[in-house]
């Protein structure tokens, strides 16, 4: 575990730092997020992500969980325990297993100002009302285009895939 | 609203749960287009979003801090070996390094112990009876299991608090294998839109705060529920446990307005 502290331990924190101001529960998350991994370490498989997508995957899952109890905001379901992770990545048709080059060459694809927000949610790990304050766009505009680049990004990566860019199916 | 129309707003609602900014009126329509027109859940959003925050981050993370990461190095080698398992799967790089380090060895092993047992009990509460869908173990099943695997089990009682006197059961919990679980008898069954039960772990050598031990669910018409512990952090010596009863989807602290039940581990 060691190996994985060192080579992922600042990823985790920066996840974590983002998403949660409060130190001590920012640590806390990070330890959170280890134990996650310890638990679910051998459902990884490098045919469905990179090691540092997988671990990026835990950590935003905690991350989250974390500010929707904190926003006491009952009805959100939670993202899907770890012990979720085998129903589900172990369909292949999930797939991004995109490296650094691959994923900066998909973002160019997404227009400016929207590469602005989604650099001010994932890199500086702002929330939707930060960036409305930052931009000045309303907060529709603001939700909108980062779900609809989100999966315009996922489109292309899939198509890097060699598969269909939705993967939207019935069960 | 025509098939592809639906897919499309899926997927849009989908991706709002993966960035967390889903509304509540959202979240229902989500659930809905879920539940009765069949649309799963679609994990390449979710790995898009990860490598995405990678991307932007790994380049210029700051650093773990020094304290958390030698907390980190103490609390995953100090756990006891447990009964060797071989991987089923074959992980390359880091894993790989890790399976040939042999601290870590024992921990990825634990690893596959803990997930033989626990890797596909679906749900927050448990009914006893078997997943039919997946073949999985039910949480009865997985109780068997661990009682005949770890070699640590501490077994404990629980004893109700007033208004819950009429409930018994018992906690099973095993350090070695990370993984307990609760057997409930007579514990009011919970509307879970208003309240669910949350569990704690008294763990005064890892933290003086208790451990969340996971929220669930007692359905209506059951009288004995077995609820697997879903504990986020290592437990390494539990002193208690005890059952509080709080709001939806539980919370981070609890004020232990409504303490239900109380089980000492010595």
């Amino acid at each position: 575990m060691d190996l994985c502290i060192n080579e992922y331990g600042s990823l985790v924190w920066a996840i974590a730092s983002r998403y949660v101001k409060n130190r001590t529960c920012a640590e806390d998350l990070v330890q959170e997020t280890f134990t996650d991994l310890w638990k679910s370490a051998n459902r990884y498989d490098p045919a469905i992500a990179t090691e540092s997508t997988f671990i990026g995957m835990l950590a935003r899952r905690r991350a989250i969980d974390f500010v929707r109890r904190e926003n006491r905001r009952p009805l959100f379901e939670p993202l899907p325990e770890s012990d979720d992770i085998p129903h589900c990545l172990i369909d292949s048709s999930s797939a991004i297993r995109c490296d650094s080059h691959e994923v900066k060459a998909a973002l160019q694809i997404l227009p400016e100002d929207t590469r602005r927000i989604f650099s001010l949610h994932f890199d500086q790990g702002m929330s939707h009302p930060e960036i409305v304050e930052k931009t000045g766009l309303p907060l529709g505009t603001v939700k909108t285009r980062l779900r609809r680049g989100l999966i315009d990004v996922r489109n292309h990566l899939r198509r890097l895939e060699g598969a269909e860019p939705s993967a939207t199916a019935t069960k | 609203m025509s098939e592809q129309d639906m897919l499309e707003r899926f997927e849009e609602l989908e991706a709002g749960r993966i960035l967390g900014d889903l509304s509540n009126e959202e979240m229902a329509e989500w659930q809905n287009l879920s539940d009765t027109h069949g649309l799963k859940k679609d994990f390449s959003i979710e790995l898009a979003a990860a490598a995405i925050q990678t991307e932007f981050i790994q380049s210029h993370a700051d650093p773990l801090p020094a304290h958390l990461a030698k907390s980190l190095r103490q609390t995953f080698p100090r756990q006891t070996p447990p009964p060797k398992i071989a991987p089923s799967v074959e992980n390359p790089l880091i894993w790989q390094r890790i399976f040939r380090s042999p601290q870590a060895a024992w921990g990825i092993a634990a690893v596959f112990a803990v997930l033989l047992a626990i890797s596909f009990i679906g749900g927050n509460s448990g009914s006893g009876t078997s997943s039919h869908l997946s073949g999985n173990p039910s949480p009865k099943e997985a109780l068997e299991r661990l009682r005949g695997k770890a070699g640590d089990l501490i077994e404990s009682e629980f004893g109700g608090t007033e208004s819950y006197g009429q409930m018994s059961g018992n906690v099973v919990w095993s350090d070695e294998m990370q993984e307990g679980y609760m057997t409930l008898t007579d514990l009011p069954a919970n509307d879970p839109s208003k309240k669910q039960y949350q569990l704690w772990i008294i763990d005064p050598a890892r933290d003086e705060k208790p451990v969340d031990g996971g929220v669930f669910d007692i359905p209506s018409g059951e009288s004995t529920s077995i609820i697997p512990i879903r504990n986020p952090l290592f437990v390494t010596k539990p002193q208690a446990f005890v059952i509080t009863l709080e709001q939806p989807g539980g919370v981070v602290v609890s004020k232990q307005e409504v303490v239900v039940a109380l089980a000492k581990a010595s």
